[in-house]
């Protein structure tokens, strides 16, 4: 959920009203944003770099404010503050125009040559715009959260915004070998090789994150006017040539991409939220954009949707019973002007902000939303089912009341684990375990899935060995095993294990509790192995020789019961003799 | 055996009256501690005689004290070893270890040099080789005599000495006293009760202040207490347990049958465990998937879709689940295809985030979810279930927030009020399934699901009072706490939960945060003890004051510890931005003069001075030590105060004896109430200084015995509240107090 850092004063200033804190996160909480921290620059520096550096630091209010995932028309405070007017009811949603250019359109060419690395890209022009400082700040904030957001850290879409006047068009973007791209980058003295930026960059602390989208690419991206000023280098850096100033008045926006229908939106986006600023306010002047196929297609859609939508069934699906016009009244608070049309239904208007209007029941969601979740009448369904439990679950935790009546204690441990621990440790070789591997585990204890319960367990007796003797722990829980069967190639199996930790190794415990837990399921002893259960002498490396059985039930494996190897005890940093059984608990369903 | 001295011990002190036990074990030649054993058996008997513990000190002599008794003081067997002639060294010591065979080199040592100081003996060069000669004709061996003297129990010197704690018992007769003992019995036999002679037995008396014998005992993990509480509301409920036994999840049932796009920040590497082996998932049915492709490429079902180009190979990337909606997606699809009925289902287990680790997250934790299928549900319903479910759970009292989840829509954050925090919390998530997910499974079209979820960890640790999720999940886990958990009842408020009235709290929160400071102060002051003059550490304190109530007993204590001169101090003031106006120069420069000439990093002491509007209380931080912020004036006095202690060795405040510092706290502290009652004329503090300096006896200072001695008390309240005094004493005491 991505966060934004707005100037309360700022804010209230363009809201045309002030609230107190509590007001203000009241009406965040309706709306579905949430006031996340109040604080202040010197309050940022102070918690991070200590009182004296933020001394003299600016002491206004900021709110940072979380913003749904989906909402990217609020990601920035001309965006926001229009979102939160229009819900007040106290504006209308502004119609967005698309102009033609007066003279000849703005062209951006695409060469076939992007199609491997960066194959699309759009364009637009915003006239006679006019920033101030904080609405400049504010135009290259906006770029940042959809970089980081719905342009995936740039890998889907990257923007560059360009002084139009200081650039000759057309324009052409297209993919070179990074050795014949030369230039000088925003905010750098001099030219560059694209070979010689990345080097630059990768010890830059916000560029190098970048770098691996295109760095191993034999061509680079990149976009030029019509005398072979470089106008960026997507998705790493624009040109300083073209660089955008307070005093830029006609900005031309160019965004790469690998998404088209992404980089659509983000134009609209874009363009929707500053042409407030231009002169002749709400307008976007077309862009052509001619593709290696030598179509040509304008930009931006800035497309206005239309949709019929049925009362009945809003009304139906939030569980509120109010008439159409009232509806349509809740609709347009939320951005989406509605109007009462024939047969029952609304005709909605889907503006070029909200992208994030898919389906009809993303339309229900705002009526929803207008109305107040909280306002919304509780029932019931009257959906009447019988309820049943997991077989397997309901026999587990039968089973663990009874081992915890036994005098043994209910350990909880995890799932994954490291591949030593199902190893090594345990004196097995890897290669003999059926263990499932994570791909990219951020630390050594996420390497594998755990394929016995007993590493988790022995752990559990390390951490307590200060407990009086003797340590008597249990788990019933999952572990995975490879399984070719399963169309994921894995299954869960459920395992039992008790250990019993003590001066002396106590199999007999150990044993008399597995005979205790076949009594209860009604499995008599049967030493011939066939019908019930039996135990089978076994050579098990995790136990020490001749200290080790198999428990049989019906002719098959399903446990193994012994003294532990003290190689095993050892490796999990323990010096007591211990017993253990591991039983998978799933044949006595 | 215990008896038997016992009878005789009883029938000593029949005839003595009393006794003592080291006296009894010399006299009947015993060793002492079988006395002791036989008088705490009597002491069972009940009130059969009283005795009362004395520890005496008893010296006694070490080795060397003996032999130095036995054989004379090392000087002393020096100057005997010696020869009228004289001799030389290695002679002598030879010589001196002939009667005293345990007359060891460094005892040699000691005695030369020892008997050369006392003059009893003196070196000859003259003849060459040094040689050792008598230089007086005669000695007295004091040390000896003093040591002979201990043996024999003539108590005069304490060096040379080892003491001894030796532990006695004097009795005298009980009030139900008799020379004949009969055995207490502890308990019941079987004999006894075969025999009958449990009829004319005397048993002991239980002690029923005692604990009783811990149960051996097994127990359930409080987490599976809590999910087994879950599982049933849920069974209550009708609700259906789904089988969630596959940790092993496609990309394809985790998120695209969600209707979750490819790109999703959700399906990077940061967050979810990929699997390397088995890395692919097959076997995905073949006309639902090409559906579920259609419906995120190219959209349909009245659905825009996401407009991208869905691949194949991404939803076979096989993981660890990332949440049990995985398995609900499994189950509507089959739903779907079996023909529907309505359905409510339920599930708790694990499921994995591949997320950094702290106090509140794991890489796995477990997932409660709930989910009802049914035609024409509405959002209405939803709020109703999860009203009814978490009622349950004692929660009456909720809210929702308008959130975004990719695959439900309307979708809704839980939030409840919790009593606690006197704050509305998130507890959970919930929504309705998006058309683009049920419609390509087959669901009909007019069938809505509704679904929510919640994590297991987080209501246990608000149930029972965790910070850190370690202590609670995991190997790590101390099995005591397993054993001590007490039952789960979620819908009752018990223990930890207990309302207590406001002002208690309250009064909780205040302690609380007066213990920490003191805690604070208390480590502060440690490490500056520690430390010693000689090898201080840097030290910097940053006060915050207000320009409006100067805090002039601070600003006092302050002159005085750079006057003491004894560590480099650098002061700098500032104003902060938050002030209306600007300090007066007098503000800003309170503290020039005495600002040493040496840069910050030389000093020891730095002081940063801010003035601020922050109103009647400074605060003072120890800047590089996590401790919170001392506040009030008084606090701030007693930390300047312990510095200066620390510094100049001088006793100034809890150098001072225990009751001395807590006279001077009981000062402060009378201050304080002073601004805290509001009593900001301080009329009574006022009349108590005078009375104290006017009573008879004429005092100097306000603490300890006549005449007084000189403490913060006097500084912090003399620069406070000397324009409030006017008697005679009370305007000495204050130029006393200035010249400080």
């Amino acid at each position: 959920m991505p966060t934004i850092s707005i100037n309360r004063d700022l804010l209230f200033n363009a809201l045309g009203k002030s609230y107190s804190e509590e007001e203000f996160d009241e009406l965040c909480f309706k709306f579905g944003i949430e006031l996340d921290e109040v604080t202040s620059d010197k309050l940022i520096i102070l918690k991070e770099q200590g009182t004296e550096r933020s001394v003299g630091a600016s002491e206004e209010i900021i709110y940072k404010i979380d913003i749904p995932a989906n909402r990217y028309d609020l990601l920035c405070l001309e965006g926001l503050v229009q979102g939160l007017q229009v819900f007040l009811g106290e504006t209308e949603f502004p119609p967005f125009k698309l102009i033609p250019s007066q003279k000849v359109p703005q062209r951006l060419i695409v060469k076939s040559s992007t199609s491997s690395i960066r194959p699309y890209a759009v364009a637009a022009v915003l006239r006679n715009i006019c920033f101030d400082q904080h609405t400049f700040n504010s135009f290259i904030d906006l770029q940042d959260k959809l970089h980081q957001n719905l342009c995936r850290k740039r890998s889907l879409v990257a923007i560059g915004t360009h002084d139009l006047d200081t650039v000759q068009g057309p324009f052409y973007y297209e993919a070179l070998p990074p050795d014949s791209i030369k230039f000088q980058p925003l905010n750098q003295t001099k030219e560059f090789t694209a070979s010689k930026l990345m080097d630059l960059y990768a010890t830059d602390s916000h560029l190098r994150h970048y770098l691996p989208i295109i760095k191993d690419s034999p061509v680079y991206p990149v976009i030029k006017d019509s005398n072979g000023v470089v106008l960026s280098m997507p998705p790493i850096i624009n040109g300083e040539h073209s660089k955008i100033t307070l005093n830029t008045k006609n900005v031309f926006i160019e965004c790469t991409a690998t998404d088209l229908t992404k980089a659509s939106i983000v134009l609209d986006t874009l363009v929707c939220m500053f042409s407030r600023y231009c002169q002749d306010q709400f307008t976007v002047e077309i862009c052509e954009i001619e593709t290696p196929q030598g179509g040509i297609k304008n930009y931006p859609i800035l497309k206005t949707r239309q949709e019929k939508i049925d009362v009945n069934k809003i009304n139906k699906m939030v569980g509120i019973n109010e008439e159409a016009d009232k509806v349509a009244d809740l609709l347009t608070r939320m951005c989406l002007t509605a109007t009462v049309a024939e047969n029952g239904c609304l005709s909605v208007t889907i503006p070029p902000t909200r992208h994030d209007i898919i389906h009809a029941c993303d339309v229900y969601e705002d009526v929803a939303i207008a109305f107040g979740y909280n306002n919304i009448e509780k029932t019931l369904p009257s959906t009447n089912t019988i309820a049943s439990q997991f077989p397997l679950n309901k026999l587990t935790d039968q089973l663990r009341e009874q081992l915890a009546q036994a005098g043994f204690t209910e350990a909880l441990t995890f799932s994954l684990c490291s591949k030593e621990d199902i190893s090594d440790k345990l004196r097995k070789p890897l290669s003999s375990i059926p263990a499932v591997h994570v791909s990219n585990p951020k630390t050594l204890e996420f390497q594998v899935a755990r394929s016995t319960l007993l590493p988790g367990l022995l752990k559990t007796i390390a951490a307590n060995r200060k407990l009086p003797l003797p340590l008597k722990f249990f788990e019933v829980s999952d572990v995975v095993l490879k399984d070719n069967q399963r169309d994921v190639g894995a299954r869960n199996c459920r395992k039992l294990c008790i250990v019993y930790y003590n001066k002396s190794p106590g199999f007999e415990l150990v044993h008399g509790l597995l005979d205790r837990l076949m009594q209860l399921l009604e499995i008599p002893l049967d030493p011939t192995g066939t019908t019930g259960y039996s135990l089978k002498s076994c050579d098990d490396a995790t136990f020490f020789p001749g200290r080790c059985a198999h428990v049989v039930f019906e002719g098959v494996t399903v446990g193994v019961l012994g003294v532990l190897h003290p190689e095993v005890v050892t490796s999990f940093d323990l010096n007591l003799p211990c017993s253990a059984l591991e039983l998978n608990v799933e044949p006595f369903l | 055996m215990a008896i038997a001295h016992g009878e005789k011990l009883l029938k000593y002190l029949e005839e003595n009256g009393k006794a003592n036990s080291l006296k009894l074990s010399e006299l009947w030649n015993e060793d002492h501690q079988k006395i002791v054993g036989t008088v705490k058996s009597l002491l069972c008997l009940g009130d059969v005689i009283e005795a009362e513990l004395h520890s005496t000190v008893k010296w006694d002599l070490t080795e060397e004290g003996k032999q130095v008794a036995a054989h004379g003081s090392h000087e002393a067997q020096i100057y005997n070893a010696i020869p009228p002639s004289g001799s030389t060294q290695p002679e002598i010591m030879a010589q001196a270890s002939i009667p005293n065979a345990s007359f060891t080199k460094d005892m040699a040592k000691v005695g030369f040099s020892k008997a050369m100081s006392l003059g009893w003996i003196a070196v000859d060069k003259s003849s060459g080789a040094p040689k050792f000669i008598q230089k007086v004709s005669s000695i007295q061996d004091v040390v000896q005599e003093h040591l002979k003297d201990l043996a024999t129990g003539k108590n005069t010197l304490t060096n040379e000495l080892r003491t001894e704690v030796v532990k006695s018992y004097e009795m005298k007769p009980g009030s139900s006293f008799s020379t004949s003992v009969t055995k207490q019995e502890t308990d019941l036999t079987p004999e006894m009760i075969a025999s009958g002679s449990w009829k004319t037995k005397e048993f002991k008396a239980y002690n029923l202040n005692a604990l009783g014998t811990p149960v051996p005992r097994g127990h359930l993990h409080p987490l599976m207490k809590v999910r087994a509480e879950f599982r049933q509301i849920f069974l209550e409920m009708g609700f259906t347990e789904m089988p969630t036994n596959n940790y092993v999840e496609s990309s394809f049932w985790n998120f695209d049958a969600l209707f979750q796009p490819q790109q999703h920040p959700a399906r990077d590497a940061h967050d979810t465990f990929f699997l390397a082996d088995p890395a692919t998932a097959s076997d995905i049915p073949t006309d639902y998937m090409e559906r579920v492709k259609n419906v995120h490429s190219h959209g349909g079902y009245g659905s825009q879709g996401y407009g991208y180009d869905w691949k194949v190979e991404e939803a076979q990337k096989n993981l660890l689940r990332t949440h049990t909606t995985a398995v609900s997606a499994r189950m509507l699809y089959a739903l779907a295809q079996g023909g529907f009925k309505p359905a409510k289902y339920f599930s708790i287990d694990r499921v994995f985030r591949n997320e950094t680790l702290d106090a509140t997250h794991l890489a796995e934790f477990h997932q409660i979810e709930g989910v009802i299928a049914d035609y024409g549900l509405t959002l209405g319903n939803l709020i109703g279930v999860l009203y009814e479910f978490f009622r349950k759970l004692g929660i009456e009292k909720l809210r929702f927030k308008p959130a975004y989840n990719p695959y439900t829509e309307p979708s809704m954050e839980i939030f409840s009020y919790h009593p606690g925090l006197k704050k509305w919390v998130e507890i959970g998530n919930s929504g309705i399934f998006r058309p683009e997910m049920l419609l390509p499974m087959g669901l009909p079209e007019d069938v809505s699901v509704l679904a929510w979820g919640l994590s297991l960890e987080r209501p246990t640790m608000i149930k029972y009072g965790y910070d850190n999720i370690r202590d609670l999940v995991g190997p790590k886990v101390n099995m005591q706490m397993v054993a001590d958990n007490p039952l789960c009842r979620l819908d009752k408020h018990r223990g930890t939960e207990i309302k207590e009235p406001e002002y208690l709290q309250e009064l909780d929160i205040r302690m609380d945060s007066i213990m920490t400071r003191l805690r604070g102060i208390e480590n502060e002051v440690n490490k500056l003890k520690k430390q010693g003059k000689g090898s201080q550490e840097k030290l910097t304190l940053v006060i915050e004051a207000d320009p409006n109530y100067p805090p002039l007993s601070v600003q006092t204590l302050i002159r005085i510890l750079m006057a003491s001169r004894n560590v480099p101090v650098s002061v700098t003031i500032h104003q902060h931005s938050s002030l209306k106006k600007a300090c007066s120069t007098d503000l800003m420069q309170w503290a020039k003069s005495t600002t040493s000439n040496l840069n910050r990093i030389d000093n020891l002491f730095n002081l940063t001075w801010i003035w601020k509007s922050i109103g009647p209380r400074p605060a003072a931080k120890v800047v590089n030590h996590c401790n919170g912020d001392i506040c009030g004036e008084a606090a701030v006095a007693r930390l300047l105060a312990r510095l200066l202690e620390s510094w100049t060795d001088c006793a100034f405040y809890e150098n001072y004896d225990l009751n001395t510092t807590a006279e001077i706290d009981d000062w402060l502290d009378m201050w304080e109430s002073c601004i805290q009652s509001g009593d900001p004329t301080f009329v009574v503090l006022a009349n108590r200084i005078n009375n104290r300096l006017n009573s008879s006896d004429g005092r100097k200072w306000l603490i300890g015995s006549f005449p007084g001695t000189k403490s913060l008390a006097d500084v912090f309240l003399s620069t406070l509240l000397g324009h409030k005094l006017n008697s005679d004493r009370a305007k000495e005491w204050l130029s006393r107090c200035n010249s400080f």
